[in-house]
């Protein structure tokens, strides 16, 4: 009898240490579930900087969402060139005043896959889901919680949860070397208020009837679609989420889109016909988003997402056009 | 201050040279800094790799590269730090170059005889790209791409902030 005892309490220890750890992962799991879903049911408006490479910017956003799924942004830049972004549910229009601009974006909803929170188990097979410390952001108490990358294919997360609404206010993407390669931080947030049109209204709304407006992506908006192409070495954890044809302000003929994500991360291929001036390869980026172009035959291909370049690279690198005979399957 | 190396040099007249040997002899901080400056001078000269015109040289190179001393930032400015305080601003350009050099010989491609060049140029075969910043002419993409991405789903139209970003041109916007 007594030998028994140690053995007990060893394995009793044992098993608090697994729960203690998937505890852990289960209650950053949890935060994760909640902020997910706080955009869709919490109004409000604050001041965020953005920061990406050394280069930071200043912005307002009002954000309101309705019972009935809608949503309704704005977003303004108060750093340089003035610019707004308004987002009325899948309709996302920009004005750039310094070039008499106005581009409009449409997004089919339909074909939208569920991206978060339903999910949210695939994230775990990524990213290690850790909850740090109690932390303020801009006034407001937050559970800070990691999203550490299980490889180098993709970005880690920090995230600052709002512990009542839920609110990302802070979120960071750092890098393999653990280095920041973008951060949204609010500086000033209100969470609460109620819907307000004019807030969400741009202020060129009427003086931009004259500027040019790219309307191009609305004109044909995005249909299910065999691109007849094929990713051969799908980096590991991305999935296909869905395949379209469709327009793209700047380009005048349909482009093929393609988009993998990891569950936090997404990735999005476009195939267009190479243009009249014949372009190389380039590798650029914007904040977390690495961008990677390539000619392909007679095709000119786009990789961007917000991962390492080395991930775009390597979905552009793969894709290749199937044969007709393996298409008709 | 630039007298003492213009008198190293023997630049100066001889009424000039005169004055100036003569506030050598008063002042104990010119006669360090005299020190100082052959201590520097003999330092060049020790180097086998030295020749004339040495100066002159580093000066046109360093003319033509502004950028090359930016990575070894580190030892450069504690030297110059020492170099300056001896306000030595001609023999602190041939220090700094000297440095430069020094270390340039050492790898097996002279970073300062590089010629300039845009960033924007790859070598070909890309293995290992450097990424630059955007230009702006992907924004239709990014504003195609932005909706289907999970940071939208969490952090609202936030995100788009990429795709009318100021780090890009005024032009390409």
């Amino acid at each position: 009898m007594k030998a028994v005892w140690p053995v007990v309490l060893l394995g009793l220890s044992a098993a608090h240490f697994a729960l203690a750890d998937s505890g852990e992962a289960q209650d950053g799991l949890t935060w994760l579930r909640k902020m997910a879903g706080a955009s869709n049911q919490t109004n409000y408006s604050g001041t965020f900087v953005y920061q990406h490479r050394g280069l930071s910017e200043t912005s307002r956003i009002v954000h309101y969402a309705n019972a009935a799924g809608g949503v309704f942004e704005k977003l303004e830049t108060l750093d340089g060139p003035a610019r707004e972004v308004i987002r009325s549910n899948d309709q996302v229009t920009c004005y750039l005043p310094s070039t008499k601009t106005v581009i409009i974006e449409q997004r089919n909803a339909r074909l939208l896959p569920a991206l978060m929170p339903e999910r949210l188990t695939g994230i775990t097979e990524n990213y290690a889901v850790k909850t740090g410390p109690l932390d303020r952001v801009a006034g407001h108490e937050c559970q800070a919680v990691t999203l550490e990358p299980k490889d180098n294919l993709r970005y880690g997360r920090h995230f600052c949860v709002e512990i009542r609404s839920g609110l990302p206010l802070r979120v960071g993407t750092f890098n393999e070397k653990n280095e920041a390669v973008e951060s949204f931080a609010f500086t000033q947030l209100m969470i609460g208020g109620s819907f307000n049109r004019d807030k969400v209204k741009s202020k060129y709304a009427a003086r931009s009837h004259k500027w040019r407006i790219d309307r191009s992506a609305l004109n044909v908006s995005e249909r299910p679609a065999d691109s007849g192409w094929v990713i051969n070495n799908q980096p590991a954890g991305f999935k296909k989420l869905m395949e379209v044809r469709r327009m793209v302000a700047g380009r005048t003929d349909s482009v093929a889109q393609i988009v993998l994500s990891d569950g936090v991360a997404a990735v999005s291929v476009f195939i267009e016909s190479m243009p009249k001036e014949r372009q190389g390869q380039t590798l650029t980026h914007q904040g977390a988003v690495s961008i990677y172009t390539r000619p392909v035959a007679d095709h000119m291909v786009t990789v961007l997402g917000e991962a390492p370049a080395a991930t775009v690279m390597q979905i552009a690198n793969s894709l290749e056009l199937r044969t007709n005979a393996a298409a008709k399957q | 201050m630039d007298k003492i190396s213009a008198l190293m040099d023997g630049e100066l007249d001889e009424r000039q040279a005169r004055q100036e040997l003569a506030r050598l002899k008063q002042q104990h901080e010119l006669r360090e800094r005299w020190d100082t400056y052959h201590l520097i001078s003999d330092a060049l000269r020790s180097d086998a790799l030295l020749s004339a015109n040495l100066e002159h040289r580093v000066s046109e190179r360093l003319a033509r590269e502004p950028t090359v001393l930016a990575p070894r930032r580190g030892v450069v400015r504690k030297i110059t730090t020492y170099a300056l305080s001896a306000a030595a601003s001609i023999s602190a350009v041939a220090l700094v170059g000297w440095v430069a050099i020094s270390i340039s010989t050492v790898s097996t491609q002279p970073e300062i005889a590089r010629a300039p060049t845009p960033a924007v140029v790859f070598p070909e075969p890309a293995p290992q790209m450097a990424s630059v910043p955007s230009e702006g002419n992907m924004n239709g993409y990014l504003l195609a791409h932005q909706g289907f991405s999970p940071s939208t789903a969490i952090q609202g139209v936030a995100p788009y902030i990429r795709s009318v970003s100021v780090s890009q041109p005024a032009k390409n916007r």
